[in-house]
């Protein structure tokens, strides 16, 4: 009795209850978790992540199921979906950048110019995820969310190149164009339904759309005919920049590895000779969207050099992965450095591996096996990840 | 130079050529060299803790030279020496990054499997299901090992299949040679190997599968065979 009275001031004192509700959710009790495992500590039950505070630092949330299936039909890395699967929850950790991002997004004023922010940082250390963070945000908070998974797989190993309709020196790729359209309207339903066109669309010959019809028939058309589906694309981003200052929605620009868009493409034209990024119509209409002259909204990119072509893999900073014609057409923007776990947040996902029965060696529960993890990974959550897979 | 290198092996060869290539790989250490301790444990105890034993050892280590350490051999809690054995010979024109990096994958594979069917599982039933791939690796193999082996006499002229005892060494060995010939060879084409891996270490574990029926084969045509048991002489 004592001890369930320590335990409810000690939760009182931290200013939100650290109860793993998970664990109480499978056992199908609604109790408080008592205050002899501290590994429920690492957990918070706020899954909203406009409440996310620095009380917050290190700790995982949980997104319910069904909203991921909602918000990210095609966001999150691959691992994490794995570990979806495997746990059967989806734990995100509350980290700083985010953090940082979160609160210069709350702050900003939706009337003035796009502000653009660059999340940049080592191999593995979590910049997807920040992303995946804010993204989640955004569509709690009913912004309509325009969300480029990886923009690297725009330009390279792609089958089919198609000669564009609308404009003869670019070039068309429907396979990509028709996957993401499916995945933005799985996500977008709502609001592809209020927003209508503003001007009349012609694709080829006979089929058109009319003024005023709503952007769900454009996607439509989009998926129906594979032909249109780069140009179905383009008039989405056309409309979506020009109503956007009005007001009646926010919008984000998610793009994860930007650097894509201003690097070298693997793809080659019928006659052999190399495309630039900019003869592709999606990475065109992708970049005038990236320009900051629309207002409305924000614009979140993520650099990688994991999927990137031809660039070392030492590099990470803004200038290495962009070049100079990337750094110059994304400048001015905010940079947002995301580092290797901290202490902290290092026992945090220990914990969680731990309590979820990720970490099965027995050596791994000693204090032993947890430093030899924390020398071993560097810290670094992609690292750590790998090694604890087989152990 | 191969004067300096054989020096420095600590061999003592009985003539030395100029300019003749040294073996390194079955380099004889001078039998003064004693073997590198790689354990933390055996460093942390204080003096007082020691036998006489492990004194003199300690004495004699400060004033003999030491073997290097072969890269196979590590000082972190997680290594296991099976588990090495097993990728060892796994491992193919001696890619020991490709090897090992399907052992992990292997390991992962077995652990995803049964932690999620652990989690679909009913209450009752959690205790049942073992999680920790290593103790499925072990058990696996314990299960795959046979007891008694056949060997080739030739008497008279003719062959013939002797059932024989193995050794501890032969018994592992077999094991994993078959669990690994199994993947390899009777699988499809597109299979990845950590998931057929995974597999047949599950169905072993379960004393199921093509590799326990191997051993069962060999334990009846020994039994089939123990009129000619006589002709061992070892």
């Amino acid at each position: 009795m004592l001890r369930n009275l320590r335990g409810f001031i000690c939760h009182s004192l931290k200013l939100e209850r650290g109860c793993a509700l998970h664990t109480a959710h499978r056992d199908g009790l609604s109790s408080v978790s008592s205050p002899e495992r501290p590994r429920a500590v690492f957990h918070t039950s706020e899954s909203d992540p406009a409440k996310h505070t620095e009380q917050h630092e290190g700790r995982l949330y949980n997104i319910p199921l069904e909203e991921v299936n909602a918000v990210f039909p095609h966001g999150l890395p691959h691992r994490f979906q794995q570990q979806i699967r495997t746990f059967n929850e989806a734990r995100v950790m509350v980290r700083r950048p985010a953090l940082e991002l979160l609160g210069y997004l709350k702050g900003s004023n939706l009337r003035h110019p796009a502000v653009r922010y660059v999340i940049y940082g080592e191999r593995g250390t979590g910049k997807t995820m920040t992303l995946c963070h804010v993204v989640h945000y955004c569509s709690r908070q009913g912004w309509l969310v325009l969300h480029i998974p990886d923009a690297h797989l725009w330009v390279k190993n792609c089958k089919e190149l198609l000669q564009s309709s609308y404009n003869k020196d670019r070039l068309d790729q429907p396979l990509q164009a028709s996957v993401w359209l499916k995945n933005f309207k799985a996500s977008n339903e709502h609001f592809l339904q209020e927003i209508k066109t503003q001007k009349k669309y012609m694709w080829g010959k006979r089929e058109s759309t009319e003024e005023g019809r709503p952007l769900r028939e454009v996607v439509e058309q989009g998926l129906a005919r594979a032909r249109s589906a780069c140009d179905a694309v383009g008039v989405l981003l056309k409309e979506l920049k020009l109503q956007s200052h009005r007001g009646s929605f926010q919008l984000l620009v998610a793009v994860d590895g930007v650097n894509a868009l201003w690097g070298r493409t693997t793809l080659r034209k019928e006659d052999k000779s190399p495309v630039c990024p900019e003869e592709l119509t999606l990475v065109h209409n992708l970049r005038k969207m990236l320009r900051n002259d629309w207002s409305g909204g924000a614009i979140v990119t993520t650099l990688s050099q994991t999927g990137s072509l031809f660039k070392p893999s030492s590099a990470y900073t803004p200038q290495e992965l962009l070049g100079k014609e990337g750094f110059d057409a994304l400048d001015p923007f905010v940079p947002i450095p995301v580092p290797n776990y901290s202490p902290r947040e290092f026992e945090s996902c220990y914990s969680y591996y731990l309590e979820r029965k990720w970490l099965q060696h027995e050596k791994a529960r000693t204090e032993d096996g947890k430093a030899e993890l924390q020398f071993l990974s560097g810290s670094n959550p992609r690292q750590l990840d790998r090694l604890a897979g087989p152990l | 130079p191969c004067r300096d290198t054989a020096r420095a092996l600590g061999s003592s060869p009985a003539s030395l050529a100029p300019c003749r290539i040294m073996p390194v790989r079955w380099s004889r250490y001078n039998p003064s060299y004693l073997e590198p301790e790689v354990k933390k444990e055996s460093y942390q105890k204080p003096l007082e803790e020691l036998t006489e034993e492990e004194r003199e050892l300690m004495e004699l280590k400060a004033v003999r030279p030491i073997k290097a350490a072969p890269p196979t051999l590590s000082s972190s809690v997680f290594s296991d020496p099976m588990i090495s054995k097993f990728t060892n010979m796994m491992m193919k024109s001696g890619n020991k990054v490709l090897a090992r990096s399907l052992m992990s994958q292997t390991l992962e594979n077995i652990k995803r499997k049964q932690l999620e069917k652990y989690h679909k599982a009913p209450e009752n039933e959690k205790e049942t299901i073992e999680c920790n791939p290593y103790v499925i690796f072990h058990q696996a193999l314990k299960n795959c090992q046979p007891i008694i082996g056949l060997s080739n006499i030739t008497k008279g002229g003719k062959t013939y299949q002797v059932p024989v005892p193995l050794t501890d060494n032969r018994k592992r060995f077999l094991a994993m040679k078959w669990l690994i010939t199994e993947c390899r060879d009777n699988k499809h084409r597109r299979t990845m190997m950590p998931e057929k891996l995974s597999q047949e270490l599950l169905l072993a574990f379960n004393n199921e599968g093509p590799v326990i029926k191997r051993k069962h084969v060999l334990h009846k045509m020994a039994e089939a065979n123990r009129a000619y048991a006589h002709f061992r002489w070892w």
